[in-house]
């Protein structure tokens, strides 16, 4: 295997980057940075800059991991700390959606994390959020977010003093917002309990003050009956409310069903009373319904409160992500960053705009790349088909694997499928076909108009984005490769199941390697070209784009003994990936904090 | 089938017991598809019209309610040109023990008092709450035009 020159630097820029960690052991013990950073980055900003220009792009980190130490403790930092908006309503959210669960992500992300061989990783996450607020969030099914409401019920239930089941009534009708609940139950107790169906005047009756748990509204057993529903004389069952309205359980069985999607109150059919869950469930005949109810009802309440609480946009996926600190989100845009999450089924995804992870790119520009992508896609399809010509012998080449070193197979050209030059120059010397050549074009076309231009650097944005798309989806198909060698490595070589992994974390990465790229290029297409911050952010995109291919690479062999004769070089690898990618991503927020990156 | 049983059922109602001022009936064949008439109410300016409607009842009523709409024109904040009416107890608030009949009811009160504050032709509506006599007299006029 022949081993490219860079491969050489990569483990170096790794390595020297794990020696400056070691300098600054407190990055790492101290994992929630105080707010205060947000002023110093400012400052850092402008720093980081001159230093970065003057050292060109070779470790940008070193700089940034200084000023980006956590400010030690002082009093004023104390008092702020205090100040954290805590709600004066005696239920403090925090802790209804109970600490625990927090607990039990960041334990995940920490075991996590401790898979991940090199501990740069770890604290590249701390520099990457460094300047912005962190993360609070859950992830939920509607079940979790439905337990999570029994146990807000069960806060207010010594208040209010009726049944559990009362108060999901009333929780109902007021979308499972307690403290509005609990401040017209103060004013107007009365009507509620009539509004809400928890008795009715009307026939006199009054289901709220008969708390009896023997209450006589159960199945009764009736020969000859003539349901008022369905005119039906026959001997069935029946079921009634206090308000003695009573029907066969055929018809309220049929009711029922077509109410349950609406997540709304169910009521006797005849009057305003409501049925209660525990009666639900006895006219149906199973616990599922009054489960399905409340599922629809947690749903709606999910869609009125969609600032706190989205769903995963992935298909097919249940999960909901509980936003904790919803006022943060304007600070994400401030500082041009996005609060991207990850749902159970790690999909990821931004928070704000529901997209998948875009950085570097934040959500104005990723709106702006869509747009117009999708507004031009259609003239440029033809850029965009799977197979193209060998450079050399024209024969049609289908890409069907992750990595742009291309080989024909006819006349056995290496080219890389980018640039369609030839492979060599990429893998010795510096590997720089992710770059618009401005100057380039320029000779060639001097003579066409602006706007020809301007579409020529759009379908040399747009082709590349897309590649780097493809390449995504070829990469899926590489994961099913990589479950296949892993399981190859526990059956033929008699590992254990966490050694293998690393070729995991390596696909992991190499996922997350690919989509920063992706996005990068629309960043770069936004940017101002001429600026030199765009250049060291294109010279990153090139270190990381080169990055990516080799692990790619690595990534396609099958030989389960070269795999592991290769771990150490994986690691080495993955770090690397991962170095240059929150490079580029802070140099890509950089690009949009100054203004040098914005959407037209 | 229970809707067929139930439709029957409330046919033989309204022939034994018929509501004052209201009639209705299948047309042909079909059970699920009813004429209605309704006599415009005494103290209303549709006094002395004769309004016709269809219902059409869905296979699943009475779980679902019945369609519902005029086709006789008629000039009222809740009912529009095609006859479509805006009243609660024909979308949401529909009960399986509602009937024909009492349906035909509401819709009568429904003319002698508009819900002018939830109007399906926001136009005659503004009127109606703004030019009373405007509203009443054009209300008569269509009732004499195409209801008698």
């Amino acid at each position: 295997m022949k081993k490219d020159p860079i491969d050489a630097t990569g483990t170096n820029g790794s390595r020297s980057f794990n020696r400056d960690i070691a300098e600054i052991p407190l990055a790492n013990s101290d994992h929630t940075i105080p707010k205060n950073n947000n002023a110093l980055r400012n400052n850092s900003n402008q720093s980081n800059l001159s230093t970065l220009s003057g050292k060109s792009s070779n470790n940008p980190f070193r700089i940034k991991l200084e000023l980006q130490q956590p400010t030690p403790f002082t009093p004023d930092n104390l008092a702020e700390e205090q100040e954290e908006p805590d709600s004066d309503f005696e239920i403090d959210e925090d802790e209804l959606f109970s600490d625990d669960d927090d607990i039990f992500i960041n334990n995940l992300d920490q075991s996590f994390n401790d898979l991940n061989i090199s501990t740069s990783l770890n604290d590249n996450k701390i520099i990457n959020e460094g300047g912005v607020p962190n993360l609070k969030y859950d992830c939920l099914t509607t079940n979790e977010l439905y337990d999570r409401m029994l146990l807000r019920v069960e806060k207010i239930k010594p208040i209010l003093d009726i049944s559990k089941d009362d108060i999901i009534l009333l929780m109902q009708r007021y979308n499972w917002n307690e403290e509005k609940l609990l401040e017209s139950w103060a004013d107007q107790r009365e009507h509620i309990i009539e509004d809400v169906g928890l008795s009715s005047n009307n026939d006199g009756t009054n289901k709220f003050k008969n708390n009896n748990p023997f209450r006589d509204n159960s199945l009764q057993s009736r020969e000859n009956y003539l349901c008022p529903i369905c005119y039906e004389e026959k001997d069935c069952t029946t079921f009634k409310l206090e308000c003695n309205h009573e029907f066969c359980t055929d018809c309220y069985q049929r009711y029922i069903k077509n109410k349950l999607s609406d997540g709304n109150i169910i009521t006797c059919m005849s009057c305003s009373l409501a049925l209660k869950n525990n009666d639900i469930d006895i006219i149906m005949g199973n616990n599922d319904s009054s489960n399905i109810l409340m599922n629809s009802s947690i749903k709606s309440f999910i869609q009125k409160n969609n600032k706190a609480f989205k769903w995963c946009p992935y298909t097919d996926c249940q999960c909901i992500i509980h936003f904790k600190d919803t006022l943060y989100l304007s600070e994400f845009k401030r500082l041009h960053c996005s609060p991207f999450v990850t749902c159970k089924n790690s999909h990821k995804f931004c928070f704000s705009c529901g997209f998948e992870s875009h950085s570097p790119a934040d959500c104005d520009i990723t709106n702006a790349w869509v747009k117009k992508t999708r507004n031009e896609s259609d003239y440029l399809n033809w850029v965009l088909s799977n197979t193209k010509e060998c450079p050399k012998c024209n024969v049609n080449i289908e890409k069907n694997g992750g990595c742009n070193h291309m080989k024909c197979s006819s006349c056995k050209y290496e080219f890389c499928w980018i640039c369609d030059g030839p492979w060599a120059p990429h893998g010795t010397s510096y590997y720089e076909c992710t770059q618009y050549k401005n100057e380039k074009d320029k000779d060639k076309d001097s003579n066409s108009s602006n706007d020809d231009k301007k579409l020529k650097k759009f379908t040399f944005y747009y082709r590349i984005f897309n590649e780097h798309e493809m390449s995504a989806k070829l990469d899926w198909k590489l994961g099913q490769t990589v479950s296949q060698n892993v399981y190859q490595l526990q059956e033929k070589l008699g590992l254990s199941w966490i050694e293998g992994q690393f070729l995991t974390d390596s696909l992991k990465v190499l996922n997350e390697g690919r989509t920063a790229l992706k996005w990068s290029f629309a960043v770069a297409y936004y940017s101002d070209q001429s600026h030199n911050l765009t250049k060291i952010f294109m010279d990153n995109q090139a270190l990381l784009s080169h990055a990516v291919e080799s692990l790619s690479e690595m990534l396609t062999e099958k030989n389960p003994k070269i795999l592991m004769e290769k771990k150490n070089e994986f690691f080495n690898k993955t770090g690397y990936v991962e170095n240059r990618k929150h490079a580029l991503l802070e140099c890509g927020r950089d690009l949009l904090c100054k203004g040098i990156c914005k959407p037209k | 089938m229970s809707s067929l049983k139930r439709i029957t059922k409330e046919l033989n109602d309204l022939g034994r017991d018929p509501p004052t001022s209201c009639s209705a009936g299948p047309v042909g064949d079909d059970i699920y598809h009813w004429q209605a008439s309704i006599m415009g109410p005494p103290d209303s300016p549709y006094a002395g019209g004769v309004f016709f409607l269809s219902i059409h009842f869905p296979t699943d009523y009475p779980f679902k309610p019945p369609k519902i709409s005029f086709t006789t024109k008629i000039y009222h904040p809740n009912i529009n040109a095609n006859g479509n009416i805006c009243l609660d107890i024909l979308k949401d608030q529909w009960s399986p023990a509602l009937t024909i009949s009492k349906v035909l009811l509401s819709i009568c009160s429904l003319l002698t008092d508009a819900n002018p504050d939830d109007p399906l032709v926001p136009e005659i509506a503004h009127i109606y709450k703004t030019d009373r006599p405007k509203y009443e007299a054009t209300a008569k006029e269509w009732t004499k035009k195409y209801a008698v």
